[in-house]
């Protein structure tokens, strides 16, 4: 008798099925066409011309709805996602043929992280074109305004599209932990929700105990930063001009930071769902 | 569960063995426990059809979750043809049809038996046959292109029976498989079993409907509240009570009393005479056509 091994090939089976689940849903639709009428929208949201700065705010409104409709959506699809097996009983059939839980769990996650994926590459490839077109245009109307040097680096707006999905890959692997312990879905999204929370404004508290300097604050909230990941690491690319594009050494710290979170917390989600009873 | 069952002199494992099987579930707040299956020990061997017969609730889905390694049991164990439950490969060699099935209702039925066919192994030039003989097999060919979700309870359990098929195991678990299906769904369901039957397959089969069992099962266990009440043959179970009954044209009852008076004169007794009435199941089964009705979308 040989053994079953664990398969990437099984899990990325899953991961493909979750997203195809997730494709055929209005909900998930409608937050990517609103996210794209957002970023595209942005446009028409000031009536007037003043170059760089202009260029800069339609770039913050593009990554807003990126991070928060993102959030929802990852948040959102991960719950759901992983309880709409569970409930509808198809992860009864699922987990009675010679698969690991290991890689429900990991197809689950891969799924949503391509969900996602496929949400920040459509945004931030939207944003791109929004920001070349307008600044042709600006630079015809006024050829002063645009500084020669502050032009839109697109390697600076895929880099923050990036920073945008690892954010998502991290929330969603924290989420789908809660999915697998929690009972219901609405308490996963609300946890999820709480921990984006804690996650973005973790660097805060530590500055205010700090800035106060009480210790009992300062263990609870070091505590805090060493369990949840920070967020704020993620503001890699707050610009649109080449000459602040990071040091590739500092891209890929972050990079790593983001896939260890993850994984740290996808090897607890395998752990906890190991011992569910489905 | 190294040990060797009945079977194992051959050296050929049993299809299923259940050793002491226990399972508790809490329920309520103060740690309340309700003991859903209570010391369950059975044996099924390759090649049989195997009925779990018993009440609703009395732990038949449970014992099948606890063999599939869907649940962990309490006490006790089981094993699939020597494998205990709970290891992915003890898996490998069982079709499972859930009770009540529901399946991706985004997916169509093709696409549906492909993912779990993938999911076994099963890829290219293979996957295609097998796909298409299963859904021939169990009568959607020509429904298979629609979404599950459009599926009526008939064609959910068809769908599902071609899952389970797909990877072509030899052991079947069908857990009401006839459950909400109409009585012509049902006896085509049980044609079916007893054609898998024929081709060598191992079938374990829960109902709480007996009369279709009966006629399926080589053997049969009945459940009550989770304990064995009774376990054994078919023939030997439901079989000879030691009495003999007649059927013939009706008779005038001149005739019938000299049938009785016969009898009397050797010291017998004619105990019960009455009309052989049809079953209604016979009825509808005589003018509801067969064949894919339901599944050709339309009628
Ligand atoms: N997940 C569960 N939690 C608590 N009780 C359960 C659970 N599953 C089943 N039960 C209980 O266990 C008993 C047996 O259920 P089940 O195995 O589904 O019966 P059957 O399939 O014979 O109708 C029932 O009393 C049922 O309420
Ligand atoms: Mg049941």
């Amino acid at each position: 008798m040989n053994a079953v091994r664990f398969s990437a090939l099984r899990a990325w089976l899953i991961a493909g099925n979750t997203l195809r689940e997730a494709s055929r849903q209005r909900f998930f639709q409608f937050l990517l066409l609103l996210a794209l009428a957002l970023t595209l929208g942005a446009r028409w949201l000031r009536d007037f011309n003043f170059g760089a700065p202009e260029l800069k705010f339609l770039a913050d409104c593009g990554f807003g709805a990126m991070a928060f409709l993102g959030a929802a959506l990852t948040i959102a699809a991960t719950a759901q996602l992983f309880f709409s097996e569970v409930e509808n009983r198809t992860a009864l059939t699922l987990l009675a043929k010679p698969v690991w839980r290991a890689e429900f769990v990991l197809g689950k996650l891969l799924g949503v992280a391509a969900l996602s994926a496929v949400f920040c590459a459509l945004l931030t490839g939207l944003l791109s074109l929004t920001l070349a077109w307008r600044e042709a245009e600006l630079s015809r109307l006024l050829p002063d305004a645009v500084a020669p040097g502050g032009g839109v680096s697109h390697a600076m707006v895929a880099l923050g599209g990036l920073m945008q999905w690892l954010r998502l890959l991290v929330l969603a692997a924290f989420t789908l932990l809660v999915a697998t312990f929690a009972q219901s879905q609405l308490f996963s999204v609300v946890t999820g929700f709480l921990i984006l929370v804690v996650c973005h404004l973790q660097h805060l508290a530590q500055d205010a105990y700090a800035r106060a300097g009480s210790a009992a604050g300062l263990i609870a909230s070091s505590l805090i930063s060493s369990v949840f990941p920070d967020f704020q690491v993620f503001q890699l690319a707050d610009s649109l001009a080449a000459a602040d594009l990071p040091a590739t050494g500092d891209v890929l710290r972050v990079i790593v930071y983001a896939l260890s979170y993850a994984a740290a917390a996808a090897g607890l989600a395998v752990v906890s769902f190991r011992r569910r009873e489905i | 569960m190294g040990a060797p069952g009945p079977e194992g002199a051959a050296g050929v494992p049993p299809a299923i063995e259940i050793r002491g099987l226990v399972k508790d579930f809490a329920v309520g707040l103060r740690g309340l426990r309700l003991r859903a299956v209570d010391h369950v020990s059975l044996t099924v061997r390759p090649g049989e059809v195997f009925g779990l017969l018993g009440p609703n609730g009395s732990g038949k889905s449970t014992t099948i979750k606890l063999l599939l390694g869907l649940l962990e049991p309490t006490a006790g164990g089981c094993a699939i043809f020597g494998v205990p439950s709970g290891r992915v490969e003890a898996r490998r060699d069982v079709g499972y049809l859930p009770e009540a099935p529901n399946f991706y209702r985004f997916l169509t039925g093709r696409e549906l038996v492909t993912f779990y066919g993938r999911l076994c192994g099963l890829a290219g030039s293979g996957l295609r046959s097998k796909l298409e003989e299963v859904v021939a097999l169990v009568g959607l060919a020509g429904a298979a292109d629609r979404r599950v979700g459009t599926y009526s309870k008939g064609m959910l359990q068809r769908i599902g029976l071609a899952q389970a098929l797909v990877h072509d195991p030899r052991l079947l678990i069908l857990d009401e498989p006839t459950a909400g299906v109409d009585p012509v769904g049902s006896a085509e369901m049980a044609e079916l079993i007893l054609a898998l039957k024929a081709r060598g397959k191992t079938v374990l089969i829960t109902s709480h409907l007996l009369g279709q069992i009966e006629e399926l099962c080589d053997r049969v266990a009945i459940l009550d509240r989770g304990g064995l009440v009774a376990e054994g043959e078919v023939a030997e179970l439901a079989g000879a009570t030691g009495r003999l009954s007649f059927e013939t044209e009706v008779l005038p009852p001149e005739e019938i009393a000299a049938l009785r008076a016969w009898l009397e004169s050797r010291g017998r007794r004619l105990e019960a005479v009455a009309p052989a009435r049809r079953r209604l199941e016979e009825v509808f089964r005589t003018h509801v056509g067969r064949g894919p009705r339901d599944t050709e979308g339309g009628r």
